[in-house]
């Protein structure tokens, strides 16, 4: 093949050419996917989403409306047998009890954290810690072992990501 | 169209915030919308989720430093939030995230929401096969027609990783096609 006589200046990226063929096969491909992806939304309905969303976050930061489980005029009864009932309590009752939250078991935290009952999620955690949280957390003594982060690595890491990176 | 510092300020103060907020939902309704509908692809999931990316906004507008660009910011809001609820929808009907993609697949043959030819069926088909990140990937970038510049700022990947997800995507997604049609 000739060579070119003058030189332009211009250059490529490293490693252009190399997988230039790839890519261009992968655009056709591409070429032959359908353009749209055939949803639709109901007539009107970005017309008064705006109202919607507003009412919905509006509703969402007005504080719940408490209604009282015992109304007012109870409270004078219920008091009266509640006082009975811990002067009989502790008069009849001398066994300790242990139950405080120090004792609630980890496992019971953790499941009711994974089925999703605690409703956090990046943004609210984040709005609960400041910077000075930050600094003072300390992930040396977390107990995770090597076999549990290989796992965890192995199911949550995409490795051509990784890979493309280096 | 109110640019982006003023609406942030507005929305930073108090008196202004409503309707500050109100603008925002405007401009931003339809696209957060379709980002939203082509990772959940029911119309009432994308509802859900699209309310719910709104609240988020509204309720962390003030923690909002400007680091990143805020449309950028509400992308990256949207996209968390439809991952979670897909997670939190497996999770509640006790079901894998491939499950609740199988059921969302199967319910699109006879949504009236839906107007795709066979073509188009095939192709979420092939979509829906994508682990979830990439498949984010991919229809951002394939339907909204965001940059690899833009996505790398929302999604917080590098672009030649995103390129190489991308690229992926296509590759398994043509793969598909070609397998299903040749059982055809």
């Amino acid at each position: 093949m000739k060579e070119n006589k003058n030189i332009s200046g211009f250059k490529t990226p490293e490693n252009y050419f190399d997988d230039f063929e790839k890519r261009l096969f992968n655009r056709i491909s591409e070429e032959k996917f359908p353009k749209s992806a055939g949803h639709k939304v109901p007539d009107g309905y970005f017309e008064n989403l705006e109202d919607r969303v507003l009412k919905t976050v509006i509703n969402s930061e007005k504080p719940t409306k408490i209604i009282p489980l015992f109304p007012k005029k109870y409270f004078g009864y219920a008091a009266a047998i509640a006082a009975c009932l811990l002067i009989g309590f502790t008069l009849f009752n001398t066994k300790t009890d242990n139950s405080s939250l120090d004792s609630l078991q980890l496992a019971a935290i953790d499941t009711y954290i994974e089925d999703g009952n605690l409703n956090l999620d990046l943004y609210d955690l984040t709005s609960y810690i400041d910077d000075e949280d930050i600094t003072d957390l300390n992930f040396e003594n977390q107990q995770f072992s090597e076999t549990t982060l290989e796992n965890y690595l192995l199911e949550n890491v995409d490795e051509e990501i990784l890979i493309n990176e280096q | 169209m109110v640019e982006e510092q003023e609406l942030v300020t507005a929305l930073q103060t108090e008196a202004e915030k409503e309707s500050a907020f109100r603008e925002l939902v405007t401009q931003y309704k339809e696209r957060l919308y379709w980002q939203i509908r082509n990772m959940v692809l029911d119309h009432d999931d994308a509802d859900d989720v699209l309310q719910n990316t709104f609240i988020k906004i509204f309720r962390n507008i003030n923690s909002f430093k400007g680091d990143s660009k805020l449309h950028t910011w509400m992308y990256r809001i949207a996209a968390n939030e439809s991952i979670t609820f897909l997670n939190k929808k497996a999770k509640r009907n006790n079901v894998s995230m491939e499950n609740v993609k199988d059921n969302a697949l199967r319910n699109l043959e006879s949504d009236v929401y839906f107007e795709g030819d066979q073509l188009q069926l095939q192709f979420q088909k092939a979509i829906a096969t994508l682990p979830d990140r990439q498949r984010l990937i991919f229809t951002m970038k394939y339907f909204e027609d965001h940059t690899f510049e833009e996505l790398s700022e929302i999604l917080e990947t590098s672009v030649g990783g995103l390129k190489s997800s991308y690229h992926i995507a296509v590759k398994k997604i043509t793969e598909f096609i070609k397998t299903q049609d040749e059982t055809l």
